[in-house]
């Protein structure tokens, strides 16, 4: 095929390369449907980059499931060296990445050109390395290409993630559209051939243009699959069953596969190359395209396909190959053999698991479910648990239940209790996990009964810090203090570290949330023992609970250094549940301390991703809703009925306190009473008995706002009580310490008219509409005259408008920070930079980050003789 | 998508000349809507030029907020609307 409309896109990764060479790494994605024309294109960059560049080639499968790494795999065998090494000999998956991102940036060619194709077959390992890749490309001066066709990457596939999680500064998209009508006709007129309709049907695409125009029929085939079996159809018998065999191997068939399968004579092969249909090197053969591919191998029939399958096995057998395992089991699991299955699919979902290519790891337990009825029950059930695991950590938390549930039923027939128990206590963990806490309670009870009825065990130990967490996590901390203890005893008699860690976590956390600070000595203990021994889910849940009892106890200062340390930590480790987890509660410390921007940013951010668990959907969900009752913006109600919801069936208190907060609040500005009532008294009913001064204090200030009297016990942090207490004054100086600018403004609304005044400011600063418009009626009802009556130039804090975080911002650009590092010294997200620095742009009606800089020091908006925080 | 009608308030007056600079203004805007997937429809404007009323298409409130701040716009209230034609009810 020429080059038709196409020149463009090899242009732009001409420039692409060069900004490469000159160290600024990137990150290609070419998209568009099957048979647009991606790989032509690749191939035509690289090929005319051969001598300049050093180009790795690999690509992604369609096998039924995926190999782990196996693009990865294509690029070692070019690579050989500490790469392939690595792989072989199924080292850690961290040193894997870093080989290959070693291999991506020194090699002796002045740059590399790494393309992986298909990614969306991409298994998970591959798109972990995917993530990796992006987060570190800009660094190395390298171009990674990657192909997927974008209509089958549909708003749950898991190409989404990686993809929306690219940095978009060293990401470049190419989309290659359909060829124009006149394209396609210069086509045909180069093919000698006039057809009718021809780019009405073939819709451009050039692959279907090609095949239509190869095909020799008179008018265009209707699909391209008839256009292909058109072509086939004149190929001679022994051209044709080397065809048909190729067509049941997704990727490339080796050489040897074919010698050891039909041997079919040279001239075969040579009359399926030249009649377009297959191409080879001389290790491999592959259709030219994989439509082409499944055209052939659809219109094979049942037992001719099973049969081919069958040949292919028996040649993946003999050769004996590890590498070879998940291409054993498509190919065992096509031809029907249950017994190749059986023996096949367990260990390549070791492998797979091994790779963390999870996904794939439950995909091949399920393909040995599926022939399990004839294994023995024990058997059966350890696949079935097996399988449950790798849903878990895969985010399939109702796939895993339902698959435990499954096991248990088998342990029960058998009578072993020791496995029942623990299929219990995961059981308890799911359920919790899908936010049902009643059931999450009783599962974990049944846990402990049938194991306290064995001699102790290490089960037994972990069925005790199960509860415990159960306990901790609804704010019940005598109660989880008490089982934590009980496991951590245990755990340390049997020796078992995990659940010495985890034990030590929720009793660390309960104690923390009653203000003991003995809790923090066993949390950060537990941090020090799960990064000891590589325990990252552990390290990952220290961090996260050291955070969120920081933000709940308000002391924004330690949160935001947990919260930074911790979302640090997970993502460099792709931990990325964790990180979104992480990330709700930094919603809210940025919402609390008046950053409504930044908040939003977080929270969306957090939505945004499908699948998120409950428990993490449940704050942002919270967050955002409440910025926009704050806001005034319109939706606010619905996102926290969701909110609402969900938290009522997690049964937990801190799930549930911040949508109703928010919730009363809707109806305080709205002047429904009973509404705030209601919310309030649920949650003051709920926290009964909790030593928690901040949101005893938070609803018992809704009661007092109705005008009811508090009745409450419980301790009440001090800025809440000074403002029942009617110190309107000292609790807005207690807000202002806090750091809550909102709950500051609230109090001084209290006050006499100056600081009624001041109060609008801040609301307005805010862009906190309703309360702004709320007190603007009282300060009118009380006669107060020239009430402003929106927000103020003078409000703004400088003579262009900046506000404080832009001005923030701005010095730090002054200092001569990056995006990434501004994001880090401020605890914001580097998106949120992004943001700031263009309305700074737009604000001082400049272009550059440059002239901003000579914009800033010029008209003294930044002094150059202030304090610096050196770059790093 | 659903639509809001966004209120602003310019206490200067918003003045958008009908030339090469005023085309340019109304490009920026739409270009830097595009990153949020927010399209600006149409906006009636005050007979002062201090308030204006603007219909968008955008998938959130944040969007609509996140483009105002790039674009160094005011906004005094968002509101999510639906289109009423009277000529529907013939």
């Amino acid at each position: 095929m020429e080059l038709l409309e196409r020149e463009q896109f090899l242009v732009e990764l001409e420039a692409i390369l060069n900004d490469v060479s000159s160290g600024k790494g990137r990150f290609v994605l070419v998209s568009g449907e099957a048979g647009i024309g991606k790989t032509w294109l690749v191939e035509r960059f690289t090929e005319a980059h051969k001598k300049g560049a050093r180009v790795l080639w690999g690509a992604c499968d369609a096998l039924f499931t995926p190999r782990p790494l196996g693009p990865l795999y294509d690029i070692a065998r070019q690579t050989q060296g500490n790469l392939l090494a690595l792989l072989e000999e199924e080292a850690p998956r961290a040193s894997i990445f870093s080989a290959a991102l070693n291999e991506m940036e020194n090699g002796h060619a002045p740059s590399i050109i790494t393309v992986i194709e298909d990614v969306h077959w991409a298994d998970e390992a591959t798109l972990d390395l995917l993530k990796f890749l992006g987060r570190r490309i800009h660094r190395i001066n390298s171009m990674l290409l990657v192909t997927y066709r974008d209509d089958e990457v549909g708003a749950d596939h898991p190409l989404r993630l990686v993809l929306g999680d690219l940095s978009h500064r060293s990401v470049v998209r190419l989309r290659l559209p359909p060829l124009s009508e006149a394209a396609v006709e210069q086509l045909a007129a180069n093919a000698s051939r006039h057809i009718e309709d021809l780019y009405a049907v073939t819709g451009g695409n050039p692959f279907f243009v090609t095949e239509a125009l190869a095909s020799k029929e008179s008018g265009v085939p209707v699909t391209v699959r008839d256009a292909v079996l058109s072509r086939a159809g004149r190929l001679s018998p022994a051209a044709r069953a080397a065809l048909e065999l190729v067509s049941v191997v997704p990727a490339r068939t080796e050489m040897w596969l074919l010698d050891d399968t039909i041997s079919p004579n040279g001239y075969a092969l040579e009359e399926c190359v030249s009649a377009g249909m297959l191409r080879s090197d001389s290790e491999a053969i592959a259709f030219r395209h994989e439509l082409a591919r499944l055209a052939i191998e659809d219109s094979l029939t049942a037992p001719r396909r099973q049969s081919l399958h069958h040949l292919v096995l028996k040649a993946l057998l003999n050769r004996g190959s590890e590498a070879l395992l998940p291409r054993i089991v498509h190919h065992a699991a096509q031809a029907g053999d249950s017994a190749a299955v059986l023996k096949h699919a367990p260990i390549a979902a070791r492998q797979a698991a091994a790779l963390n290519a999870h996904r794939e790891s439950a995909s091949h337990y399920q393909t040995a479910l599926r022939y399990a009825d004839r294994l023995a029950a024990e058997e059966r059930a350890a696949l079935l648990e097996s399988r449950s695991y790798e849903c878990y950590l895969t985010n399939q938390s109702e796939e895993a239940l339902r698959v435990r549930r499954e096991a248990l039923e088998i342990w029960k027939r058998l009578g072993d209790k020791r496995r029942q128990g623990d299929n219990l206590r995961w059981m308890s963990r799911l359920t919790w996990f899908l936010g049902r806490k009643t059931e999450a309670e009783s599962h974990s009870i049944e846990a402990v009964a049938i194991l306290e009825d064995l001699p102790p065990s290490p089960e037994l130990a972990m069925a005790y810090s199960n509860r415990a967490q159960l306990h901790m996590l609804a704010d019940e901390d005598q109660e989880a203090v008490r089982w934590g203890s009980r496991a951590i005893a245990l755990a340390e008699e049997l020796g078992t570290t995990e659940t010495l860690v985890h034990a030590l976590n929720n009793v660390g956390s309960a104690e923390l949330l009653a203000h003991d600070e003995q809790g923090r000595i066993k949390l950060e203990e537990s941090l020090r023992l799960a990064l000891a021994n590589g325990f990252q889910e552990h390290a990952a849940r220290a961090l996260t609970n050291l955070a969120s009892v920081a933000v709940r106890d308000r002391n924004y200062r330690l949160a935001s250094r947990y919260l930074s340390d911790g979302i640090a930590y997970t993502t460099e480790h792709d931990l990325d549940s964790w990180t979104l987890y992480m990330t709700a509660w930094r919603a809210r410390a940025h919402f609390e301390q008046g950053e409504w921007d930044s908040a939003s940013d977080d929270a969306g951010f957090v939505l945004s991703h499908y699948r998120v668990s409950p428990i993490t959907k449940i704050p942002a969900l919270a967050v955002l809703g409440h910025v926009r009752v704050r806001r005034g913006d319109p939706d606010a109600a619905r996102l926290l009925a969701e909110a609402r919801e969900l938290a009522m069936q997690t049964k937990e208190l801190q799930r549930i306190a911040p949508v109703a907060s928010a919730r009363a609040e809707i109806a305080w500005l709205k002047g429904d009473f009973e509404q705030m009532r209601d919310e309030a008294s649920f949650v003051l009913n709920m926290a009964k008995g909790h030593d928690d001064p901040w949101l005893q204090g938070e609803f018992a200030f809704w009661v007092w706002h109705v005008g009811d009297a508090i009745e409450t016990q419980e301790k009440i942090a001090a800025p809440y009580a000074l403002q029942m207490s009617r110190d309107w004054r000292a609790a807005a100086e207690a807000w202002k310490e806090t750091g809550c600018p909102y709950e500051e403004a609230m109090a001084l609304a209290d006050g006499d008219e100056s600081a009624q005044l001041a109060a609008l400011e801040i609301f307005e600063r805010l862009g906190a509409g309703p309360a702004a418009e709320r007190l603007r009626q009282t300060l009118r009802a009380t006669g107060v005259r020239g009430i402003p009556r929106g927000p103020r130039p003078s409000t703004k804090e400088n003579p262009v408008g900046l506000t404080n975080r832009q001005m923030e911002v701005l010095a730090l650009m002054t200092d001569g920070f990056a995006n990434a590092e501004i994001a880090h010294q401020l605890f914001i997200s580097p998106k949120t930079v992004d943001h700031h620095v263009s309305a700074i742009l737009a604000k001082l009606d400049v272009h550059t980050r440059a002239e901003a800089v000579s914009v800033a020091l010029q008209s003294g908006l930044i002094n150059q003789n202030r304090e610096r925080r050196a770059p790093k | 998508m659903p639509r809001y009608m966004v209120e602003r308030s310019f206490p200067e007056g918003l003045r958008i000349p009908l030339n090469d600079e005023g085309a340019e203004m109304c490009r920026m805007v739409v270009l830097n809507n595009e990153e949020d997937s927010v399209t600006w429809i149409h906006s009636y404007v005050s007979d002062d030029g201090k308030k204006t009323y603007c219909a968008y298409d955008a998938p959130s409130p944040e969007a609509i907020r996140r483009t105002a701040r790039r674009n160094n716009l005011p906004v005094d209230r968002i509101t999510e609307v639906r289109v009423l034609d009277p000529y529907f009810y013939h």
